[in-house]
């Protein structure tokens, strides 16, 4: 007898509650370990009402080892599509509930989908990641359907914003998925990362290492580079990626949203002179200047707490999103080195990819020197930035705060490297190398040949530095368009902006460059 | 545990803390110079100053421990 209209609807209702009310005990375990449900972070992601789920009831077809009894409605993910801050987002976040939000076919399929659909319509996607990894039971299926997911990944970079949340484990080749994004926020405590696990490493080193110790966000904020922000909870990690969003177009034939302006876009920043030391040995935050100059202070520094001797991060300029790079003369006397020039590079290009313009704030005194550098490959990191900021064909801007020395000012922007704007503040050192160094080359013989060595060597010194402080040969020579005041600098952004808004420019045509990597 | 270590060759200018302080992470442990400016180095994490290894005057090379935070 074929079932009543009535009797199907109230199956297929009971269904989908039943997949909505979620386990219970499962859901107790996962708030007692300080974690939020995938049904509880996705209601909190996005603007209230919003959420449209897709493949709800989809479930694995896999019947191997058990799994046909311990097949669930959504397969341990949920997918679908809602706002955020108004604009559309669609979005996977894997629940730890169902199956411990292990990856099997199906799973891997709603995500591979997501990503895909996000780049068809032409809006940002983000990955909420909570999983115990690779379903065993489905054996090669998974690994296959997890390639489909590096895939999406993959061939989205550069069309639509990706973003990842760890928000649990994403461990073992499924960490490669957020790899291939664009940004990666972890969850202090609760999440981790890492290929193989504590078990493989202790019977093939003998090393005793904790998941948290092997792959938290310690680890990925600090060390490995791997993570772009931390957040303390659930909570304050889903805030940071509605902030972050706000920052970028939903796709990259668009421009960033621009804010109503709430800061003078004439502001003149009185204490921005003492915030500089004039003394060229004292180091100082520079993010006290990018504060001073940002829109109503706030500025989303990303990778805070790695190669700390660049800074970058998102900030608004007359309520326009931009994009800061920055050396900081607080640590490694603000010099370039391997880690921070992958930094930045990597930074310079997502900008460029969605529209962002780009602001460069330099006081570099050089490469860091020394074997380590070279052996660890300076030559091939360094030559990122130099292409990063060629290949960008987004407004840049660079301004010198203090210190320009060598050829660590190409990968700081200059004109040559296609700034379109380029300023100069009053007390800056610009030379091909420092002093001591130029000195020693271009007067040996004078000093060698000296009475007094020593007395030559400083009178050359001083001629050297008479020279070359200021910004005279820079404004003379035109290698800036012109010498600003510090006070003014936040000024002469907003009026550069404006006049950028409309700048077109080409690359030539190619399949694409071979990025030094 | 944890190390400060220099992050570059360079010469210990002071030392910020003494031993038995306690330290948040990125308070200023020790100042060396190195590319002719004054460099922090700062606390990885916070803690207690175990043992200072580093005195003005000295040089020191790059990964050298300048002091032990407990």
């Amino acid at each position: 007898m074929p079932k009543t209209k009535r009797e199907l609807t109230k199956k297929l209702q009971d269904l989908e509650q039943k997949a909505l009310r979620g386990d219970e005990r499962a859901i107790a375990k996962q708030h007692s370990g300080g974690k939020l449900t995938a049904r509880e972070r996705i209601e909190k992601l996005l603007d209230p009402g919003t959420f449209i789920e897709e493949f709800m009831l989809a479930e694995t077809a896999s019947t191997d080892f058990g799994m046909a009894s311990r097949k669930r409605p959504t397969d341990g993910v949920i997918a679908g599509y809602g706002k955020i801050n108004g604009r559309t987002v669609y979005l996977f976040a894997q629940d730890f509930t169902v199956i411990a939000g292990t990856v099997g076919s199906a799973h891997a399929e709603k995500i591979a989908y997501v990503i895909d659909s996000a780049r068809k319509i032409g809006v940002p996607v983000i990955g909420l990641y909570d999983s115990a990894g690779a379903r065993i039971q489905e054996g090669l299926d998974v690994t296959k359907s997890i390639g489909k997911i590096f895939f999406q990944n993959a061939i989205t970079s550069g069309t639509v914003p990706q973003i990842s949340a760890i928000m649990g484990p994403c461990i073992g080749v499924a960490a490669y998925s957020p790899a291939l994004t664009d940004f990666i926020v972890m969850v202090k405590g609760t999440s981790q990362m890492f290929i193989t696990g504590p078990s493989v490493i202790k019977e093939v080193t003998g090393e005793d290492v904790s998941m948290e110790d092997l792959g938290g966000s310690k680890v990925h904020s600090e060390v490995s580079g791997v993570a772009d922000l931390v957040a303390a909870n659930d909570e304050e990690c889903l805030r940071q990626i509605r902030t972050l969003m706000d920052y970028m177009p939903a796709n990259a034939t668009q421009t960033p949203p621009r804010l109503p302006g709430s800061d003078d876009p004439n502001r003149l920043i009185e204490d921005m002179d003492a915030v500089v030391p004039e003394d060229t040995k004292k180091p100082y935050d520079i993010r006290l200047v990018i504060r001073r100059i940002a829109d109503n202070g706030e500025f989303l520094e990303i990778k805070p707490r790695w190669a700390r001797n660049v800074v970058i991060g998102f900030a608004r300029l007359d309520g326009r999103s931009v994009g800061f790079v920055a050396n900081q003369p607080m640590f490694l006397a603000g010099s370039l080195d391997v880690d921070c020039s992958d930094k930045a590079a990597r930074f310079i290009r997502f900008c460029d990819a969605f529209n962002i313009p780009i602001i460069t704030f330099v006081d570099v005194p050089g490469y860091l020197p020394g074997t380590k550098q070279e052996r660890g490959g300076i030559i091939r990191h360094g030559a990122k930035m130099l292409y990063a900021y060629s290949e960008a064909t987004v407004p840049k801007i660079t301004v010198y705060l203090r210190k320009g020395y060598g050829g660590a000012k190409q990968a700081m922007c200059t004109r040559e490297m296609g700034a379109d704007q380029l300023y100069v503040w009053p007390a800056v050192e610009l030379a091909v190398m420092g002093a001591a160094g130029a000195v020693e080359v271009l007067y040996k013989k004078e000093i060698e040949q000296a009475a007094n060595p020593d007395e030559m060597r400083k009178e050359k010194l001083e001629e050297f530095s008479e020279r070359f402080s200021g910004p005279f040969e820079a404004v003379a020579k035109q290698y800036a368009h012109a010498a600003i005041r510090p006070e003014e600098t936040r000024v002469r952004l907003i009026r550069a902006l404006e006049i950028l808004e409309s700048k077109r420019e080409e690359r030539p045509r190619k399949k694409h460059g071979i990025m030094p990597v | 545990m944890t190390l400060v270590t220099a992050p570059m060759v360079g010469k210990v200018l002071s030392v910020a803390v003494n031993v038995g302080d306690r330290v948040e992470e990125d308070d200023t442990v020790v100042v060396i110079e190195a590319m002719k400016m004054e460099v922090p180095i700062v606390a990885p994490a916070s803690g207690v100053i175990k043992e200072i290894k580093a005195a003005p005057g000295q040089m020191v090379e790059s990964e050298a421990v300048l002091a032990v935070i407990e």
